[in-house]
């Protein structure tokens, strides 16, 4: 069991990972299905390297709305989260609104927002926005509220200012929940960039998506579907990395 | 630092009352007491009594509702505001992203202390007086609850306070170390002079440390009986296993049961 835990951390989950890859090798050739159908695992291995230009071309740009829409959703959402910490009026009249903006399927905004930004990125970046926006604000608020009252009090006897008891108590103390929400944003945001792709764009991996899947191009499809993938999780990768070296006292 | 003649404290018949949805409810009230700078005063009392309130109002944490009191012969706004007093609360309330070193300087870091041009302990010092040389860099979550406690010791002494206010805190702590924490407090109290004012609802810890105990009763919270200790403790020194220490042990619980009706 020691030698086990050593390596758990790793090689656990690519023991699991390819797993399925064999039971999904299994079923194609066991059933023979059709190539166009669905493709074995190691026809899409080839794909991917075949189309890695085209592959590279496509997701680079999703990235780039992917990661700007990030930005842009997360740093609304924190100035947002830090007003309606500060005042309950803004609090009370905004949180509703933003609640119900919330609701509006991702896949019904995004039509609205290409008749106002057209077919460029930009209106993908603004989906990927919206899509971050609201996980973000929510544990943000949670997060700057999360003091206790005797640190409160310790800043009154203190005699911090508003200031000081925002960024000494308020900001360190939210970091966890800021970084709880930002792994789900970093891969909610590449899902907003593909959606928006889909309805609308001339390139990027959601157009990849839609032009390889009505042309049966199907290992080719799977070549998207995982490289879009990837990118979610290298974002995933990175954001967790940064987590580690902000929140190094956290007590695990 | 305080001159010996000055009055630390002086409560004219200080009252806190709360609007709750059944009216008004009385905290305590009609609360009279004075103490000289530099003594060590301790308030007991069973849980409801208002101790912690009045340590509150002494803090300037919150405003009186009838009375008057004076903390350093002066308004105790103005002496939160020039940070002559300093707060220990019952969880050490460290901030487990700073190091010790951190938490301890963080009174220096806010509050313009440095506009207030007064003179500081340097945290390395208060950290060694705590007794806590060698675990500087160490976070909060590697440190003991004694430890965490005597962190927040230095962090309220780094201020050269005139007052310290200590709102039970050895209460969730076992009790040898409780005893242990009582021993390095009375000896940091003897070392730096400062006026000390105690809650507890400890009688042990209460005997152990006041030179002035401060009975309080709760239903309505007051003050049953102020003990001067003076008399029975040279140099507000004494032995747990006396007889003496045991005689003001059952003097406080005696005070403390009459008080509430004989319960």
């Amino acid at each position: 069991m020691a030698t086990l835990d050593k390596h758990s951390g790793w090689v656990l989950p690519l023991f699991g990972i390819l797993s399925i890859l064999a039971l999904w090798a299994g079923l194609i050739y066991g059933f023979g299905v059709q190539r166009f159908v669905a493709p074995s695992p190691a026809g899409v291995a080839s794909a991917i390297w075949e189309n890695r230009t085209l592959l590279w071309n496509n997701i680079s740009v999703t990235a780039g709305e992917a990661i700007a829409g990030f930005f842009l959703g997360n740093a609304i959402a924190i100035v947002l989260a830090t007003i309606f910490v500060h005042s309950q009026l803004v609090n009370r009249m905004y949180f509703p609104v933003v609640v119900i903006f919330h609701t509006i399927p991702i896949v019904a905004l995004s039509p609205v927002l290409i008749l106002i930004f057209g077919l460029s990125p930009l209106s993908k970046v603004m989906v990927a926005a919206i899509i971050c926006l609201f996980p973000t604000l929510v544990n943000m608020v949670r997060g700057l509220q999360s003091t206790t009252l005797s640190e409160l009090e310790l800043m009154s006897i203190l005699s911090a200012s508003k200031a000081e008891v925002f960024f000494k108590l308020r900001v360190p103390k939210s970091l966890p929940f800021l970084f709880a929400a930002l792994k789900i944003a970093c891969t909610t945001s590449v899902i907003g960039a593909i959606v928006s792709e889909w309805i609308g764009a001339e390139r990027g991996i959601g157009m990849l998506i839609i032009q390889s899947t009505f042309e049966y191009r199907t290992e080719l499809l799977y070549a998207s579907i995982a490289t879009s993938s990837a990118l979610a999780l290298c974002l995933f990768g990175i954001v967790s990395l940064i987590e580690r070296f902000a929140i190094r006292w956290r007590t695990g | 630092m305080s001159k010996l003649t000055e009055t630390a404290i002086d409560l004219r018949d200080v009252g806190v009352s709360f609007q709750s949805v059944r009216g008004e409810v009385h905290a305590f009230s009609g609360v009279s007491f004075k103490a000289a700078a530099g003594r060590f005063v301790v308030l007991i009392g069973p849980s409801g009594c208002g101790k912690s309130t009045l340590l509150r109002v002494i803090a300037d944490l919150l405003p009186p509702s009838t009375g008057e009191l004076a903390v350093c012969d002066d308004n105790p706004a103005q002496v939160r505001r020039e940070r002559r007093t300093s707060f220990v609360f019952q969880d050490a309330t460290l901030l487990p992203w700073r190091t010790v070193t951190q938490n301890v300087r963080l009174p220096l870091e806010v509050g313009r202390w440095k506009r207030l041009g007064r003179q500081s302990n340097t945290p390395e010092e208060m950290i060694s007086l705590v007794g806590l040389a060698g675990r500087e860099k160490a976070y909060p979550h590697e440190l003991s609850g004694g430890q965490r406690q005597r962190v927040s010791i230095a962090r309220a002494l780094v201020t050269k306070p005139d007052v310290l206010l200590m709102d039970e805190p050895f209460g969730a702590l076992d009790e040898i170390t409780r005893d242990h924490l009582n021993d390095v407090l009375l000896r940091i109290w003897r070392e730096l002079k400062t006026t000390i004012v105690f809650v507890t609802h400890s009688l042990a810890e209460a005997a152990f440390l006041g030179q002035t105990v401060a009975v309080m009763a709760a239903n309505p919270g007051r003050f049953a009986d102020v003990v001067d200790l003076d008399g029975r403790k040279a140099n507000n020194e004494i032995d747990r296993s006396s007889k003496a220490f045991f005689d003001i042990t059952s003097q406080l619980r005696n005070i403390l049961s009459h008080a509430s009706g004989g319960h």
